[in-house]
């Protein structure tokens, strides 16, 4: 193999790695608040967004390192979520056909979110990014891969292990999941349905915040991303089925090798879609989604 | 000027074009203006093309690329700044005389202004006896690079031409950097002082392309002086774009003086198509063509030093001027 060609082979494995982490656990964040409290977020790219802009902010304007805005805007994300489900979540929850509701409301808060961004930070800038938290480079071969796109798949993947293993091992994650399986029964056994409701929100709210920061630290972006973040986090969803971690993991990983391979073949133009015509392909064979949860 | 001052009056439109359309009939109708001038967007001077085409009303562009605003059979629309598909052109002919045969790629986004720019590039290429190895584009809203950085570098280019929009042309640019291409391999089509400051010191050592800068030779007394108040206004020095608006006041004043009149829209028509000046800050010529474009002119600059956010200093590497259809620009750009 030449130089030139395994540059383009660890280029397109960083690129699919790195992109496909991300989106899986936007996804995971996705399908956690779905499958558990039966709300499609039509908003979940302008929560992205909003971490990563508010991130941007701290570093910007305020000065903050990285790190310490990255902590800043999960302790504001999670405040902000525990607010929402407070003042408009929570009012829902017994409303019959609810996943149409939430969608409409969901959609509401997009709408806004989308007017406040365009009059505030696009005026400011018109891309965006945030300083690396760990510098420098490591060299595979001849292709330099920089330590901060390093962090950042490090710790999606992290992230996503722990969400697995609180899922499938700890307690919170056994009521949730007997929640996502039948609410009525779950409750019989002494679930609080509700606390699980908020904590699913929560939870779920708080890591697409964190992607947010994590797309910031390896990407620089513009608002367009939250509407192709939130595409992307509803595929993942319905193809690697509503509520499982593993699915949002494995069609993350496969959408981001997808746009990785066929900006090579095809162009990065065709790449942004390239992953859509799959899930219509795949719903047409299993419109229940590949994994179940 | 003749007596009376010459008065701007200015409406924000927003950057938007039907803002700008309403704005351009206000103007006319309420306030009788004499001629139309000032979108630094070719959306929005595209907009207003129309209007003052049909009131036949003088309309002086500064700042606005698109080749069709000078398309053929224009008569009252002017434009200061040479079209994009020219700058493509131009590129393609500073290649040539640097590194005959040279192997270019080209990385640039899918808008609008790049695309024109690269359709000129690609046009003049096999022309300049330049071989095109990579060619890839990126659909805006683009924040990676990576994959297409290795395979530039795997088709060992001469040169690559950059250009993302906005923001994206740095994560273009230090993409190629760090994957081993030297600054001297880039070349930008276009710098405006923020751009340069966004590239940084590990760009130093490579080229851009502009019209009006602080290293340029050609900087007249004028000029100089244009910089150092802008600067002090602003603190940092001007680019292109202002420089075009600096200049616009002085092409209304020499062609109403020539009309004679500052009543008549017709003869200020003729007299801005009958134009033969320099402009102040540079001495470059001003003479539009018989569709209102330009006589083209570019200059090719190399980065010397850039002090963060306040200052750099760059090096004059190459000045071109060719007349606007050298290159078939109305069909390559549409």
């Amino acid at each position: 193999m030449t130089d030139a060609q395994i540059l383009i082979l660890m280029s397109t494995l960083s690129t699919g790695l790195i992109l496909g982490a991300i989106f899986a656990l936007v996804a995971a964040g996705v399908t956690i608040v779905y499958g558990c409290v039966w709300l499609p977020n039509a908003s979940n790219g302008q929560f992205f967004l909003l971490a990563s802009l508010a991130a941007w902010t701290f570093t910007a304007s305020f000065g903050w390192t990285s790190a310490a805005a990255a902590v800043g805007v999960l302790v504001l994300g999670t405040a902000l979520a525990y607010l929402l489900e407070w003042t408009l979540i929570r009012r829902l929850y017994d409303t019959p056909n609810r996943n149409v509701a939430y969608f409409v409301v969901t959609l509401g808060l997009t709408q806004i979110m989308t007017g406040m961004f365009s009059l505030t930070y696009a005026k400011w800038s018109d891309q965006f990014t945030l300083p690396p938290i760990v510098e420098g480079i490591t060299m595979f071969g001849p292709f330099p891969m920089p330590n901060n796109r390093l962090f950042v798949m490090g710790v999606s993947l992290l992230v996503l292990v722990l969400l697995f293993v609180l899922l499938r091992y700890h307690p919170y994650g056994r009521a949730l999941r007997a929640v996502f399986q039948n609410r009525e029964a779950a409750a019989l056994r002494g679930v609080n349905v509700r606390a699980i409701y908020r904590l699913s929100f929560v939870l779920g709210s708080v890591i697409i915040f964190l992607g947010g920061i994590l797309f910031a630290l390896a990407y620089s972006y513009d608002l367009t991303v939250a509407w192709t973040m939130s595409i992307t986090a509803f595929a993942i969803m319905i193809i690697g089925g509503p509520g499982s971690v593993v699915g949002a993991l494995v069609i993350g990983m496969t959408f981001g090798f997808t746009q990785a391979i066929v900006s090579i073949f095809a162009s990065p133009t065709a790449a942004t879609f390239s992953y859509l015509g799959a899930m219509l392909l795949i719903l047409l064979f299993r419109p229940s989604g590949l994994f179940k949860r | 000027m003749l007596g009376r001052p010459l008065e701007f009056i200015v409406t924000d439109n927003q950057t938007k074009s039907d803002q700008a359309l309403a704005a351009s009939r206000n103007l006319d109708i309420n306030d009788k203006v004499l001629a139309l001038s000032g979108p630094t967007s070719s959306d929005v001077a595209l907009a207003m093309y129309g209007y003052a085409e049909q009131q036949k009303l003088p309309f002086l562009v500064p700042v606005a690329a698109f080749p069709q605003l000078t398309k053929p059979g224009t008569r009252y629309t002017f434009r200061i700044e040479p079209d994009a598909a020219g700058w493509g052109y131009a590129m393609a002919k500073y290649i040539e005389q640097i590194k005959p045969g040279a192997k270019v790629a080209l990385m640039h986004s899918d808008a609008a202004l790049m695309r024109a720019i690269m359709a000129g590039f690609r046009y003049q290429a096999p022309r300049s006896k330049l071989n095109i190895v990579a060619d890839i584009m990126f659909p805006q809203g683009s924040s990676d690079a990576t994959v297409q950085a290795a395979q530039v570098r795997a088709a060992a280019p001469d040169y690559v031409i950059v250009s993302g929009a906005g923001a994206f042309d740095n994560v273009l640019t230090n993409q190629l950097l760090d994957l081993g291409i030297k600054p001297q391999q880039i070349i930008h089509p276009y710098g405006i002082t923020t751009q340069v400051f966004g590239w940084g010191q590990r760009s130093v050592g490579s080229i851009y392309g502009t019209f009006f800068d602080v290293g340029l030779d050609s900087v007249t007394k004028e000029g100089k002086d244009f910089i150092a108040r802008f600067d002090a206004a602003h603190g940092r020095p001007p680019s292109y774009v202002e420089n075009y608006c600096y200049v616009t006041p002085y092409i209304f004043k020499e062609a109403i003086e020539a009309a004679g009149t500052g009543d008549d829209r017709e003869k200020l028509r003729n007299a801005l198509s009958a134009l033969n000046t320099k402009e102040k800050t540079t001495g470059v010529p001003i003479v539009f063509d018989k569709n209102g474009a330009r006589k083209e002119y570019m200059y090719f600059q190399e980065i010397v030093s850039v002090n963060g956010k306040r200052s750099y200093q760059s090096k004059q590497r190459f000045y071109i001027e060719w007349d606007p259809e050298v290159i078939p620009v109305y069909d390559l750009v549409k």
